[in-house]
């Protein structure tokens, strides 16, 4: 496929979705959800970017405006070169065999009525694959990729354990071998112990297959720990980017802070040392934002400018960009 | 000093469609008074329905309390019936619990304040007006803002971190002696889970209440419990200490657990999550050996001829339940 | 398109195929759920005797059910005719008989077409939604504001009566309750993952529709179209009755209890047989449906 110089497989340009909220008997527009607020950010090849955002924030609409599950409001989002924020359903086709999704529930990711193979095989039929026998070559092939026994492969969703679906969710989203996978919470749903398994094959398939990661989650351990640079979101704005470590050395913006602080460590010692910081109040509604920095009403070192002017995102050095003006 | 709550030898059944489900198989622990004790387990390890099992909440087909006996404050409270009114005085009053999702927890045709309030007239038999009072007081001391105009609002007109924060209000409404709760964490967002956890420490403080946390998370109960007890299969594996379980875990299955879970500030390069082996346990029909045999690295013919090992002390206050670590470290 | 498979790459992630659980039907679950309860099994039964006695009505049937005996007309129960005869000489049990064939032959048939009408213009309204919900769903509304009587009785008038006008009207008069429990159900699968999954690899919408939300939705249809053949024949039966449903001579027994009632102080028999066997057949369809239902999903125990 084709790619462009810079090696990004995707390219997000000021990427807006709001949500009309209609009013009344005619139905008329009484105002935005603005789910996503103007994003603007780059994936490289190889890469895994962590999205990471409470609920209500805007990184699941962001993942599924790439995907093209939504039509965006406005804005630009570059796939491997070409801006898809405007096609309509034929074109974006072929593009679609090139991406690949694995979403949270693994008791609702697969259709309870099919078989494994047939749920795994899906996108190959759609996307052309005619002949029998390369069909069923490539879905052992997947079975095996994912640590499946192929001798599973008539067996019927309710038969599997979770992690055991969330797998087939993820040879579901390799079949056309795509060179971007948006990861929409794949492992929030699953058990502690499985969850390791489940982010140790998605970091094993990403070294052996060179795919490129897009990995949403709410859990900030589990983010930090897979991906290379990690974006904070709060309330359809990007907050803070940076490498994974750099965000959690130094974490510039206060609702970072606030975030790294409010996770627990399993780890009394270190525990008993970290200073927490609680905040106050809680998430706005996306349809009433407060005005300038969406963050003032809770920050604890706001300002006046703070409710006026709408933070951009500033390259701080190494690639470490954050929105705020204090910084 | 005696125990202000000990469970000794709790089993609960349940009778399903595709055979015996022994959710709890022989759970014992203790709760001492302005203790936070943590109850840590995967799902399906039966953690729940311990504590529903001490409130008597199990229904009853298909579930049942076969064994065990359930002291508190010496008095064994499986004596009672369920519906009795010893065992509904216990409820909310003495023992009170709060639930995983703020959803469904609260009634939604019915006012905060009627909630609040109904405690209260039931077990401290206040009047009306004083219990709408000390309703208001309550819900300031939570951190609702407008307390007193809120009380006649509903469920709804709430965000799922304010519910939680009435649930809250509603559990220490009576100033219980002890306060469970029941993945208190799990259906909100980390900064309200934070701020949630905190109020219960700073409630657990002013009003000397014990504390049990019941969860899946080991970062919670490794900031906020004094004592842990890990649970698997519907048995403990592990209890002790908090820096001892987290600094020095015996049992294979809690070192499992903490090799396998990402901690802030470690990156994939750094350090490699190590997955445990295999699936959770059925606990349909299980078989009478340790349920974590089929995943556990350290396993032996011992362990394969053995039954499911009683918990023995390998330190002060640190029980493990297995055969391997009886003598040895890992 | 698909480029070619991966060759020599080791499979990854911890290997799960010592730990493969046994294989576990629901739909064994299910018929044990089913045959567990007395009252769809006598369901079930009633619907197998009633499929077979018209099956096999040459067989069964001591007398063709349109010959005429003037002379025997208005016979007791006797030896020679188990229900007498009726006011043309024709023998009841006969014509009960053969009149199985027609209740089966029309409650099968407006079924299988409205409900095929019906789970089509659901499936539409729920998945497209806006326009096409709100015409198709006001649709319906009207089609229920008319009762079923008079909604036939209308087509009677219009096309004249007979057995394909009848089911043409029953037809259309059963259409909404498929249409709207299909709408219903579709909305709430519409919501899960596999269809936003579906949606993300590019699948086509006619193919989303009818393969991965159909056969979601379809259960709870089954449970109303078992329950929904009975009211048909209940439908037709009082349409014969009203004497705008099926031409004489063929034997239906809503026709024969219009024929029948005439005669109730002499030979109740006459009227009382056929709509015995109404009621046995209603019940029997409703005491599968709800066996169906239970086994199926027990939470829809009250809904449908």
């Amino acid at each position: 496929m084709n790619q462009n110089d810079s090696g990004n497989v995707v390219e997000i340009e000021n990427l807006k979705m709001y949500f009309p909220i209609t009013r009344g008997l005619l139905r008329r527009k009484a105002g935005d959800i603005k789910a996503v607020d103007d994003v603007s950010f780059t994936i490289k090849k190889n890469e895994t970017l962590g999205l990471v955002g409470e609920s209500g924030c805007g990184k699941t609409t962001t993942g599924r405006c790439i995907l093209r599950l939504c039509k965006p409001t406005s804005g630009k989002i570059m796939f491997n070169g070409t801006d898809i924020s405007a096609m309509k359903e034929g074109q974006l086709r072929p593009f679609r065999s090139n991406m690949g999704a694995i979403f949270q529930d693994p008791y609702g990711s697969l259709n309870p009525r099919q078989m494994a193979r047939t749920i795994i095989g899906m996108p190959l039929i759609i996307h052309g694959m005619k002949k029998k026998r390369q069909y069923d070559e490539r879905v052992e092939e997947l079975f095996n990729l994912v640590g499946l026994d192929p001798s599973m492969m008539t067996r019927v969703p309710h038969e599997f354990s979770g992690g055991q679906r969330q797998r087939l969710g993820i040879a579901r989203a390799l079949a056309c071998q795509p060179s971007l996978i948006i990861c929409d919470e794949p492992v929030s749903a699953l058990d502690v112990s499985i969850q390791a398994q489940i982010i140790n094959l998605l970091e094993e398939l990403q070294e052996k297959l060179g795919l490129t990661y897009l990995f949403i989650a709410h859990d900030l351990s589990v983010v930090q720990h897979i991906s290379n640079r990690v974006a904070v979101m709060y309330l359809g704005r990007i907050i803070e980017i940076a490498n994974s470590r750099e965000l959690y050395e130094n974490p510039l913006h206060p609702y970072t802070k606030a975030l790294l602080s409010a996770i627990p460590m399993p780890n009394p010692v270190i525990e008993k040392k970290r200073t927490r910081i609680v905040l106050k109040g809680e998430v706005p509604s996306s349809a009433t934002p407060p005005p300038g920095c969406h963050f003032h009403p809770r920050c604890n070192i706001a300002i006046d400018e703070c409710k006026v002017e709408k933070p951009q995102l500033i390259n701080t050095g190494n690639g470490h960009m954050v929105a705020c003006c204090r910084v | 000093m005696a125990p202000l709550l000990r469970v000794e030898n709790l089993k609960t059944y349940f009778r399903t469609y595709r055979g015996l489900v022994k959710a709890v198989d022989g759970v014992s622990f203790e709760i001492n008074e302005k203790e936070i004790i943590g109850l840590v387990g995967e799902s399906g390890c039966g953690k729940s329905v311990t504590m529903l099992s001490i409130l008597q909440l199990i229904s009853s087909p298909p579930g049942e309390i076969v064994n065990g006996k359930v002291k508190y404050e010496g008095q064994d409270l499986l004596q009672y019936k369920s519906k009795s009114e010893a065992m509904n005085s216990i409820r909310g009053a003495k023992i009170a619990m709060i639930f995983q999702e703020p959803m469904t927890s609260l009634n939604p045709v019915l006012t905060i304040g009627r909630q609040l309030t109904e405690s209260l007239e039931i077990h401290l038999h206040m009047s009306p007006q004083a219990a709408k009072e000390r309703a208001s007081e309550l819900l300031h001391m939570v951190g609702i803002p407008d307390a007193k105009s809120r009380l006649s609002a509903y469920p709804h007109q709430f965000s799922g971190g304010m519910r939680q924060r009435v649930m809250i209000a509603i559990a220490l409404s009576c100033n219980p002696r002890i306060l469970i709760a029941d993945e208190p964490t799990t259906a909100v967002d980390v900064t309200t889970q934070a701020q949630l956890l905190e109020l219960m420490q700073d409630m657990v403080n002013r009003f000397s209440t014990s504390l049990v946390i019941v969860t899946h998370n080991l970062g919670v109960v490794a900031r906020y419990a004094e004592r842990i007890y890990v649970m698997y299969s519907g048995r403990i594996v592990e209890s002790g200490w908090a820096n001892d379980i987290f600094l020095n875990p015996r049992h294979p299955y809690t070192i499992g657990l903490l090799k396998c879970v990402p901690q802030l500030g470690e990156t994939r390069q750094e350090r490699k999550l190590v997955p445990i082996k295999g699936l959770p346990p059925n606990l349909i029909n299980m078989p009478a050996t340790c349920a974590f045999l089929p995943r556990c690295d350290f396993a032996s013919d011992i362990c394969r001829s053995n039954p499911w090992p009683s918990l023995e002390a390998v330190g002060e206050n640190h029980y493990i339940a297995c055969y391997y670590h009886k003598s040895e470290k890992p | 398109m698909v480029k070619k498979a991966y060759n020599n790459i080791e499979p990854v992630g911890t290997r799960e195929w010592e730990e493969k659980a046994p294989r576990y039907s629901e739909t064994r679950r299910m018929i044990a759920v089913f045959a567990g309860r007395p009252l769809p099994i006598i369901g079930f039964t009633i619907i197998i005797l009633l499929v077979l006695m018209a099956i096999f009505a040459p067989l069964l049937a001591p007398y063709p059910p349109n010959q005429m005996d003037i002379v025997n007309k208005l016979q007791q129960p006797s030896s020679a005719h188990w229900l007498g005869t009726d006011s043309l000489g024709r023998d009841t049990l006969s014509r009960i008989i053969y009149g199985s064939r027609t209740s089966l032959i029309i409650g099968i048939t407006v079924m299988i077409i409205s409900s095929v009408a019906g789970i089509v213009l659901g499936l539409m309204a729920a998945y497209f939604g806006g326009a096409t919900y709100h015409i198709i769903m006001r649709f319906m509304d009207a089609l229920m504001a008319f009762p079923m009587l008079l909604l036939a009785l209308l087509i009677a008038s219009l096309l004249g009566v007979g057995m394909v006008n009848i089911i043409i009207a029953l037809g259309i008069g059963m259409i909404s309750a498929p249409c709207r429990l299909m709408c219903g159900v579709v909305l709430s699968v519409k919501q899960n993952d596999y269809v936003l999954a579906a949606r993300a690899m590019g699948m086509s919408n006619r193919r989303l529709m009818f393969q991965e939300i159909l056969p979601n939705a379809f259960p709870p249809l089954l449970v109303m179209i078992t329950i929904g053949i009975g009211a048909v024949i209940l439908a037709e039966a009082g349409l014969s009755f009203l004497g705008i449903g099926i031409t004489p001579p063929t034997a239906t027994w809503g026709g024969m209890v219009n024929d029948g009632y005439k005669f109730i102080m002499y030979n109740p028999v006459l009227a009382i047989s056929p709509g015995v066997a109404i009621m046995l057949v209603v019940f029997g369809f409703n005491m599968l449906g709800d066996g169906l239902r239970d086994a199926l999903d027990p939470k829809l125990r009250g809904v449908i």
